[in-house]
């Protein structure tokens, strides 16, 4: 792939009693791109995201390659990881309570963070504030004067990820964003990230145990199960025509509404 | 599991543990059949033999007044513990139901319970007691009640803390929608939940009513002469601090270790607790 | 017949928080019914309700046509004895400390003079009906004597039923049964409980946010929306155009 912006190689994690927790993942997600890793809990998808952005604890061992741009991370010093963390690699998690501190108004945590990492003034930061919160779809001003308890908890989350987004990163990392969301929510924010990506061209790790968010969001996905990627594809690929045993396992495992039924009901009650 | 078990055996904590439990094992056979090694009668007052030095006869020497003090001091160590175990012992079984049921059942009983908790922690604990033991009159019965009625409302206030977490816990509503009666669910769910809170705070705390009780004596609220408990043992020597030190030093060194050891077990099995939770949680 | 009628129920928490509203409906013998709601439309409390570890301000609930009082003690032993739950978080609502056959015979043991149906022969063991129960949800009779802390999440949410199940009951609550589980966990245990369902004849009201289970398993839903009822149809007129927008929405984000 020409335009590979993040290159997993032969990624292995040991904890420090030697037990394998990742066994030689390989990964390539390109520019623009909306990669979903998906996988059940211990299966080692957060354990990859933590891989990429350096936050793993010290005494687990790490081998192989995680080339970003053509740099290995793994070799890079705690400050420059930090650097990169923000700037490049944006994240964001599934507690959404903890992105803010909760008794700082929004807008006064945006333009910090902004100016953190970019040289504007505090006009120019807050401007840049606004405009990504008004790309959530949010009433801009009003989440800007607020305090995170104010909001609910998917407003709460469109606000982190366009402070995340502020700083126009070419990568995105989302661990389980929508998981402490409600289902229309949780939409409203997918809906929010791929069209920021498609805008902005950043590419997309989407990480998730929800089969039918990465099915209609993701272009490609990563299959993990106990520590190793067992099948990757382009999401149609996997959906319609998986290999491994275990896709096919957490394939079926999606129920149907009754509509998807009636499409395709040669292939059993369960599966789509 | 086993190794884990083994690591945690040899872990930091558990060094205060072993060494508690050492220190406990000789406290109380000294207690206990200290008596008996003892040749010599704790109140035998032998003018002729006063302020003696450490001989082959008396050990630690004598004090003031001739009497054996290696006997005065095991017979102060059945006093001093005795009263500290059993003041904790009477203030659990007041305190533990007070603040079962107040967290429990909640509502009016927890409101009026703990106004009346509040009421007596709104005096320092010292303070009070000096009070109590004053207008009973200053024996060791009174000192007793007196340390049970400033105690007693901590664990009170504890267990209540405690069981306002554990009725939240979602098998203690699944108790309830089995139509397990109150005193079932407690004693199922609840209880076993907070006893191991309540012996580390235990043994932390005989050994701070054990200074309570030297110190009530010390003042001259508790033991009266000639009773050989060791805060009183320190007030009697301290006429004779210039001409004979030790006779300060022995009990204060018994005072010390015996708080030491509620504190070492208090803090192993603490972390005892905690390593075997963690575990419980995995 | 109706075996449980809510008729009128309210319920406010404080002046600014009202968690139902007016809510009725009626559940047929027999019939699994959803309901369908995000946090906070009532979802949880109205299984709270029912199973009497709520009171409530406004409305009746009729059972098996005797009125419910709720925190009467009384009559909740006999509405208790019919009526169980199964709760959200399946590794919480176990004991950590109790072997799982202690927490498996909890309500059993509440209710002595009654002996269910799988219990065959007379003279059994407090572990022989524990391992009796466990093999009503296809657990191995081995994990009688294990801690919570040593089962998968599927495991405990079994055991959860199986409780549940063990005193018969004719009314079972779900709230939420599969949402702290792995998606492949999730459809086992939904498939058992339809299951149970059949085998027990067991009326079920199952509470969900999500969409795709809740068709997987109830004829007949419900939809809660902020403590009101917007909506109630038969599954098969899910698609209907007549649905209510919040159902179409809801519909709409969980499709592909």
């Amino acid at each position: 792939m020409s335009n590979s912006l993040l290159t997993v190689n032969n990624l292995t994690i040991e904890s420090r009693s030697g037990e394998p927790l990742l066994k030689g993942i390989n990964m390539e997600i390109g520019r623009g791109e909306m990669a979903a890793l998906i996988g059940e809990s211990g299966s080692g998808k957060s354990l990859t995201a933590r891989a990429i952005l350096g936050i793993l604890p010290d005494e687990m061992k790490v081998n192989g390659q995680i080339l970003y741009k053509g740099r290995d991370l793994l070799k890079l010093s705690e400050n420059e990881h930090r650097l990169l963390l923000g700037k490049e690699i944006g994240i964001i998690f599934q507690d959404y309570r903890g992105s803010f501190t909760p008794y700082i108004k929004i807008g006064q945590q945006m333009i910090e963070t902004i100016r953190t990492h970019q040289r504007i003034s505090k006009k120019a930061a807050k401007e840049a504030a606004l405009l990504v919160l008004r790309e959530t779809g949010l009433e801009s001003e009003r989440v800007y004067n607020s305090y995170p308890f104010q909001l609910s908890g998917g407003q709460v989350q469109r606000a982190a990820i366009s402070m995340t987004l502020a700083l126009r990163p070419n990568m995105l990392i989302c661990d389980e964003v929508t998981t402490a969301l409600d289902l229309m929510n949780g939409e409203k924010v997918l809906k929010y990230i791929d069209k920021a990506r498609r805008e902005t061209d950043c590419a997309v790790m989407m990480i998730t145990h929800d089969l039918a968010q990465a099915y209609k969001w993701s272009d490609r996905m990563h299959v993990m199960y106990q520590g190793a990627i067992v099948e990757d594809g382009p999401t149609e690929q996997i959906r319609f025509h998986h290999q491994h045993p275990y896709t096919r396992k957490l394939c079926s495992s999606l129920l149907s509404l009754p509509k998807e039924r009636k499409a395709s009901s040669a292939e059993g009650v369960y599966s789509i | 599991m086993k190794t884990a078990v083994i690591r945690t055996s040899l872990s930091l904590g558990n060094v205060n543990l072993v060494l508690g439990l050492l220190l406990a094992v000789f406290i109380t056979s000294v207690t206990l059949i200290g008596g008996s090694l003892v040749p010599h009668d704790p109140f035998q007052v032998d003018m002729g033999n006063r302020l003696q030095n450490s001989s082959s006869i008396h050990w630690l020497g004598t004090d003031q007044l001739g009497r054996d003090i290696l006997a005065r001091l095991v017979y102060g160590a059945k006093l001093t513990i005795g009263l500290g175990t059993v003041a904790i012992v009477v203030a659990i079984l007041i305190g533990v139901p007070v603040g079962l049921i107040s967290g429990y059942i909640g509502g009016k009983v927890d409101a009026i319970l703990m106004r009346i908790v509040d009421g007596i922690l709104s005096f320092p604990d010292f303070i009070l007691a000096i009070a109590i033991a004053g207008i009973l009159g200053p024996n060791l019965t009174n000192l007793l009640i007196a340390i049970v009625l400033v105690r007693w409302i901590v664990y009170a206030r504890v267990v209540r803390g405690l069981v306002l977490t554990e009725k939240q816990k979602e098998y203690v509503l699944v108790s309830q929608t089995a139509n397990s009666s109150s005193l079932k669910t407690i004693r199922m769910h609840i209880l076993p939940q907070v006893i191991p809170d309540i012996i580390v705070m235990a043994a932390i705390d005989v050994g701070k009513v054990i200074l309570l009780v030297s110190s009530f004596s010390y003042i001259g609220l508790g033991a009266q002469p000639p009773i050989p408990e060791w805060g009183a043992m320190l007030n009697d020597g301290r006429s004779y601090f210039q001409v004979k030190p030790l006779l300060m030093v022995y009990p204060g060194i018994a005072i010390m270790l015996t708080v030491l050891c509620f504190n070492l077990l208090g803090d192993g099995l603490k972390s005892h607790y905690d390593i075997r939770r963690g575990r419980g949680r995995i | 017949m109706s075996i449980l009628v809510v008729d009128n129920l309210s319920k406010q928490y404080s002046k600014n928080l009202q968690a139902l509203k007016q809510l009725s409906f009626s559940l047929e013998q027999g019939e699994s019914l959803g309901v369908v709601g995000e946090s906070g439309s009532g979802k949880s409390t109205l299984a709270r309700i029912l199973i009497g570890l709520e009171s409530y301000q406004e409305g009746a609930i009729t059972f098996q046509e005797s009125p419910i009082a709720p925190k009467k003690r009384a009559p909740l032993r006999a509405y208790r004895k019919n009526v169980q739950m199964i709760f959200q978080d399946a590794a919480s609502a176990l004991n950590p400390k109790l072997p799982i056959w202690k927490s498996l015979l909890e309500p059993l043991k509440n209710y002595s003079e009654f002996t269910p149906s799988f219990i065959e022969v007379d003279g059994l063991s407090d572990k022989d009906i524990a391992e009796k129960l466990l093999g009503l949800v296809g657990l191995d009779s081995n994990l009688a004597d294990r801690y919570p802390g040593e089962l998968s999440g599927g495991q405990k949410q079994r055991v959860n039923i199986a409780r549940a199940i063990s005193l018969e009951p004719s009314l079972l609550i779900c709230d939420e049964p599969t949402a702290s589980l792995d998606v492949t966990v999730q459809v086992q245990i939904l498939t058992l409980l339809k299951e149970l369902q059949q085998q027990l004849n067991i009326t079920i009201l199952f509470i969900s946010h999500d969409i795709r289970a809740v068709t997987f398993l109830c004829e007949r839903i419900i939809v809660l929306k902020e403590g009101s009822m917007v909506d109630q149809f038969e599954l098969d007129d899910l698609y209907k155009s007549r649905r209510n927008s919040y159902t179409k929405a809801l519909l709409d984000a969980a499709s592909l």
